[in-house]
């Protein structure tokens, strides 16, 4: 084989894995999308801008902290596994943590330890994975303000839908006042 | 020789033969021993620039354009749409690696608007299905998958952009404390095609390029790859990098013209000098050494250690055994430069046993001096502006440096930065005179 040959071989190569990563990712959302087992999340007030990926607005789940029979063996950034179970009104709570993915397809999500209280045996976890939801750029601001409008101490109506399958993990939809976000926005145009 | 000494040559030659100093056989015969001597067409530097930035450009401009997130489609549509402009970019690219395999210019900026596709394709996709949080591992997907773009295209832009991506993924887990140290395998992917483009001629503008980039970004990496088990192991380890880097150059790139074409070389040199200037002041010798190690980061994770040990050995080793080298070639320029990871493990010595700066800092004091005078002397003597300015700097530097640490008075000061500055006109005014005569005898 000459090495023109060998040189567009190799580039095809290339071109396959590169095209392979995107769609990868798409194959396993829309797998978990499909799939995955729904969980309501309430939600706590945050926000900012990323210019690389455009407008969103950021996200912060609760729970921020689950009770451990011994805080000491977390450590601070440590990635974990968040078991998740469903409380009496419906959202989702986290029965455990776990260093490693649980077997037998139990739904977890991968979260961050932020810190460890050992006084109150309490971890405190950030949830790096579901903290963006995208919108366009003029929609995103307004969002942002309802969301914001809707999460303070005396008014909680927003909460996010993620599907989970296994340890994979995608956020389906925002909702305020118990609307999709983008329906909310439409009924409320000032 | 490099082309231009050839240029050189050959506009001199028809001279020497007409005064009979080399017969027309000899002529030949050194036409045929250095082969054409072609200039390098501005022409086509200018093209290949402009299709580097166009691609980037357009890059830029889908990616921002993606980034506006279209709302209005379905996520079926999104996830095709994410394809298109990697597609593209790949079409585009192949019809230049088929059509045009030897353009720099096609391939440069093919393989450029390639690579920043790769990104923009992940991005949309990860937008699409709201994914987030892991930003290095995001940027490291990236690198690796346009590295093989190098190769394939024989092109220094992605290489450049793999630099900073590997680069920035260092960066990133160092605020998140993570493991990092694979920096340097990653870094190494590139060494076969530097090699590659070195054999073909070490001065080009690709290698040069490349090795201005890897000083940068091994300059940072350098810093956030360490795990600071063992405080202050930084000073030893950069002053040996930068000697290294100067040494290196001195060695293996001696015959290059210009500034930018020595990249190891003048890289390590402003290094070795900022360094020593830093290290003048007490603040780096603080509370460093071997009284001071972080235990309870090795317990938490025992595998701290190793790249401590690792880059903190063998750079500075390297850059010892090279300065052994100079020693016996009796190249003073690389044995003042060479000599910085020796002081700084004398100064890092000298911190840990007596707890205390003064000492240490006193000792940069000294080297930056004697680097100053030196630099300051042989420049004049041979005639060498840049590196007596240079020399000059260092020295006002560590003056003016000293000068705010004392107390002195205003008056005190004022006269003597008005001395510096006399003593930079008067040096560059010789100089230049100098230079004149010269010319005129000439």
């Amino acid at each position: 084989m000459n090495r023109r040959n060998l040189l567009l071989l190799a580039f095809a190569a290339a071109v396959a894995v590169q095209l392979a990563v995107p769609a990868w990712m798409i194959a396993g959302r829309e797998l978990t999308m499909r799939a995955g087992k729904l969980f309501k999340f309430k939600t706590r007030p945050v926000d900012p801008v990323d210019a690389f990926r455009g407008r969103y607005v950021w996200l912060g789940l609760e729970p921020g902290a689950v009770m451990v029979p011994d805080a000491k063996k977390w450590r601070t950034n440590q990635k974990v596994f968040a078991v998740l179970g469903t409380d009496s009104n419906g959202f989702a709570m986290v029965n455990r943590l776990e260093r490693a993915m649980p077997a037998g397809g139990e739904a977890s999500v991968k979260v961050r330890v932020q810190w460890s209280d050992i006084y109150k045996n309490e971890v405190r976890i950030g949830w790096p994975g579901l903290d963006r939801y995208y919108m366009t750029e003029k929609k995103a601001p307004e969002a942002e303000k309802a969301y914001w409008d809707h999460n303070v101490r005396t008014n909680r109506g927003c909460h996010v839908t993620v599907r989970v399958r296994g340890g994979s993990a995608v956020i389906e939809n925002l909702f305020i006042e118990d609307k999709p976000v983008s329906d909310w926005l439409n009924e409320n145009k000032k | 020789m490099n082309k231009k000494s050839v240029q050189w040559l050959y506009g001199e030659m028809p001279g020497l033969v007409a005064r009979g100093i080399i017969s027309p056989e000899t002529e030949r015969r050194l036409r045929e021993h250095y082969g054409p001597a072609e200039p390098v067409r501005p022409a086509r530097l200018a093209v290949i620039i402009f299709s580097v930035l166009g691609s980037l450009l357009i890059g830029a401009g889908i990616i921002l354009m993606l980034a506006h997130n279209w709302e209005n489609l379905s996520r079926a549509a999104r996830a095709v749409l994410s394809f298109l402009p990697l597609a593209l970019a790949q079409g585009l690219a192949a019809w230049a690696l088929i059509k045009r395999p030897q353009s720099m210019a096609w391939s440069e900026g093919a393989a450029t608007l390639v690579f920043l596709m790769i990104g923009a394709s992940i991005s949309l996709v990860s937008q699409t299905y709201n994914i987030s949080g892991d930003l290095p591992s995001f940027i490291l997907a990236w690198s690796l998958l346009g590295l093989p773009l190098v190769y394939i295209f024989n092109a220094v832009t992605p290489g450049l952009l793999y630099l900073w991506g590997i680069t920035e993924w260092a960066c990133h887990l160092r605020i998140e404390d993570g493991a990092n140290a694979g920096y340097w395998l990653l870094a190494a992917l590139l060494l076969p095609q530097l090699a590659l483009w070195m054999k073909a001629g070490r001065y080009q503008v690709r290698p040069t390029l490349l090795l201005w980039a890897a000083c940068a970004s091994v300059t940072v990496a350098a810093g956030v790859t360490i795990e600071r088990v063992l405080p202050g192991l930084w000073i030893v380890l950069y002053a040996s990098l930068f000697a290294l880097m100067f040494l290196a150059g001195e060695f293996w790139f001696r015959e290059a013209e210009g500034f930018w074409s020595r990249p190891l070389r003048h890289f390590g040199a402003g290094g070795v000098l900022a360094l020593s200037f830093l290290f003048t002041f007490e603040w780096p010798w603080h509370r460093i050494g071997w009284n001071h190690w972080q235990w309870e980061r090795i317990h938490d994770a025992p595998w701290r250690a190793i790249p401590d040990a690792a880059l903190g050995g063998m750079i500075p080793l390297a850059a010892i055994v090279l300065l052994v080298t100079t020693v016996r070639r009796k190249a003073p320029l690389g044995l003042v430069f060479g000599l910085a990871p020796v002081i700084a493990a004398l100064g890092y010595c000298l911190s840990s046993l007596y707890e205390s700066s003064a000492p240490s800092a006193g000792l940069f004091d000294l080297y930056l001096l004697a680097i100053g005078i030196w630099l300051m002397a042989s420049g004049i003597r041979t005639g060498k502006q840049g590196q007596m300015n240079v020399g000059l700097l260092a020295v006002t530097a560590l003056i003016v440096a000293r000068f705010f640490d004392s107390d002195l008075s205003f008056l005190l000061r004022g006269l003597v930065f008005i001395a510096l500055g006399l003593a930079f006109l008067a040096t560059n005014i010789f100089m230049l005179r100098r230079k004149g005569v010269s010319h005129e005898q000439a």
